[in-house]
């Protein structure tokens, strides 16, 4: 369907669109550089004297750079995790019969359930367990969560490396380990960065495990940001601040997977 | 031989698998049987009279029975979802039909465009709290310059409060619409396209009777995807309305969430997330079903 157009005109609704999209985000990040006078101006400021007060404030001040390694070290146990157990689970799934298959897949299936039904068992387990103050129960809440997406998506990249390879791999001795991890693995790497990412970036963003299973100096990023919304006015220089610091790599990391968002979003079921 | 190299994929399959089945059995198995059981109990936090007695399935016949507010919170969510996913269909559908040839810098155009999805909705929620604050807020302020608001706040309007979450969500989701209606659109052949172009469809036809039909199965599987997310929002209502102002935006993991650890009525809180997983396990079947068939997995 070749259709002619004048590609200035054509590009009009298209920046229209952008315009939508970005305006938000670039608000926030204007506001992190502003002063408090210039934060509640009316009418709205678009020209300024721009400080770093505000990152100062919460980095220095709040102890926001402990949130951000609460964040990190969560992000990065929880990946590591699923990651391994997930990546596992899904060559049995793409290479072998695994009996009663259906019924784990299913059970895998549980990340479409609602995460609340699922945080309420957890904390009824760690407040039992008297593991609240700990980290452990956000990384393993994420990492559950998160299974599904490895295990699913691992398995349609496994499903894209041909038999054939693998075959000749036995031909010549291989044990199955050996295939696995000499040859279908390495031949998987490239995806299996993009699954870390996709889990990385899932967990940094979630807010309800981390609301619920962890308390005082352990809260992530996430959880601090609402905090800064206080009774007597939001903060909101700072807001604007740790918004930018939680949401940059963020940015960065989705630039780098953008060849596999579609699958990565979409638990590996549509391969972009 | 043959038998030997069976036996040793046998034993590195279940290898392959312990760790799944040890992991789901320790944070889903468990956690579940013990929200069982405390589902059966008066389990209040802040009642300290009623601790931990056995009450059969009392909580359940409340919360099914006579509990208007979680019929409520059913008929919000329902609502929410039935607003927001078509518009975001559309929306996402006409912006992959418009961006859906080779132009100069398209990798780019599409991680911009993607910017609402990927970033936490805890910071979506903050900036759309900022954008909609009375009087310095952003939009709240050219709108009200053009004459489009009231002097009202937004969020202290039971019809604004709403509506402008489902606007959010929009605006959050519809980049996800888009990228994978992108990505069926590159998948349709090109040869049934050029051939209906050339017996003289115009671009509607072309577009109705060749590219929707193709892309139907992945259009299914978006919208239930869409359909079972939406039903589950709640950190950007957590941040912007907190379910309120009374209970005009308590949708159902709102609501969950307010009774379980704002309310510390955990009995009563374990038996509604019981029946949410009961409910999920039904749409999850249905969902697999729907999909395996439709994308062949």
């Amino acid at each position: 369907m070749k259709r002619r157009h004048n590609p200035f005109l054509w590009a009009v609704p298209l920046a229209a669109l952008l315009f939508v999209v970005l305006i938000p985000y670039l608000w926030i990040i204007l506001a992190s550089f502003k002063h408090r006078a210039d934060l509640l101006s009316v009418p709205p400021k678009w020209i300024f004297s721009p400080s770093l007060e505000n990152y100062r404030q919460i980095l220095v001040e709040k102890g926001f750079d402990q949130y951000l390694l609460n964040s990190l070290t969560v992000g990065f146990s929880s990946t590591a995790l699923a990651v391994t157990v997930g990546t596992l689970a899904a060559y049995a799934f793409s290479r072998f019969k695994v009996p009663a298959g259906n019924h784990i897949f299913y059970i895998l299936a549980t990340r479409l359930g609602p995460p609340v039904a699922y945080a309420l068992p957890m904390y009824l387990v760690f407040f039992k367990l008297g593991l609240l103050n700990l980290q452990v129960g956000v990384i393993l809440a994420h990492a559950t969560f998160n299974l599904v997406l490895v295990v699913w998506m691992m398995k349609s990249f496994f499903d894209d490396v041909p038999r054939e390879i693998e075959e000749a791999a036995y031909l010549d001795g291989c044990t199955p380990f050996q295939v696995f991890w000499l040859v279908s693995l390495p031949l998987t790497l490239p995806g299996l960065v993009t699954v870390s990412i996709f889990v990385f970036i899932f967990s940094w963003n979630e807010l309800l495990f981390a609301l619920i299973l962890s308390a005082g100096e352990m809260r992530t990023m996430t959880v601090m940001i609402p905090s800064l919304v206080l009774h007597t006015g939001t903060l909101w220089g700072q807001v604007a601040a740790a918004s930018v610091v939680q949401s940059l790599p963020v940015l960065i990391f989705t630039f780098f997977i953008q060849k596999h968002l579609v699958r990565g979003l979409t638990f590996g079921a549509v391969k972009g | 031989m043959i038998n030997a190299q069976a036996r040793l994929s046998n034993r590195f399959m279940w290898m392959c698998m312990a760790p799944v089945i040890a992991f789901l059995v320790v944070v889903s198995l468990a956690p579940t049987i013990v929200a069982i059981i405390d589902s059966l109990r008066e389990l209040s936090l802040t009642v300290f009279t009623k601790r931990g007695d056995f009450v059969g399935l009392e909580n359940y016949r409340d919360l099914l029975g006579d509990d208007a507010k979680f019929a409520t919170a059913i008929w919000k969510s329902a609502m929410f979802v039935l607003v927001v996913v078509p518009f975001e269909f559309v929306i996402g559908l006409a912006i992959a039909l418009y961006i859906n040839h080779e132009f100069a810098g398209r990798r780019l155009l599409i991680t911009l465009l993607m910017l609402p999805t990927m970033i936490a909705p805890v910071v979506v929620g903050m900036m759309w709290r900022y954008l909609l604050m009375p009087s310095f807020g952003l939009l709240t302020h050219y709108l009200q310059q053009q004459g489009f608001l009231a002097e009202t706040t937004i969020f202290s309007n039971e019809f604004t409060a709403f509506a402008a979450l489902m606007i959010i969500d929009i605006w959050e989701w519809t980049p996800f619409m888009m990228l994978i209606m992108l990505a069926g659109l590159t998948a349709v052949p090109q040869e049934p396209i050029e051939a209906a172009s050339l017996d003289g469809a115009n671009w509607w036809q072309v577009l109705c009777h060749v590219q929707l039909p193709f892309l139907r199965p992945l259009i299914i599987f978006a919208i239930m995807f869409r359909a079972i997310e939406a039903s589950k929002v709640f950190d950007t209502i957590y941040i912007l309305t907190g379910g309120g102002p009374g209970n005009a935006t308590e949708t159902i993991a709102v609501f969950a969430f307010r009774t379980t650890f704002i309310k510390w009525d955990l009995g009563y809180g374990a038996a509604i997330c019981l029946v949410l997983t009961f409910f999920s396990l039904i749409v999850a079947a249905l969902f697999y079903k729907v999909t395996s068939g439709a994308q062949g997995r």
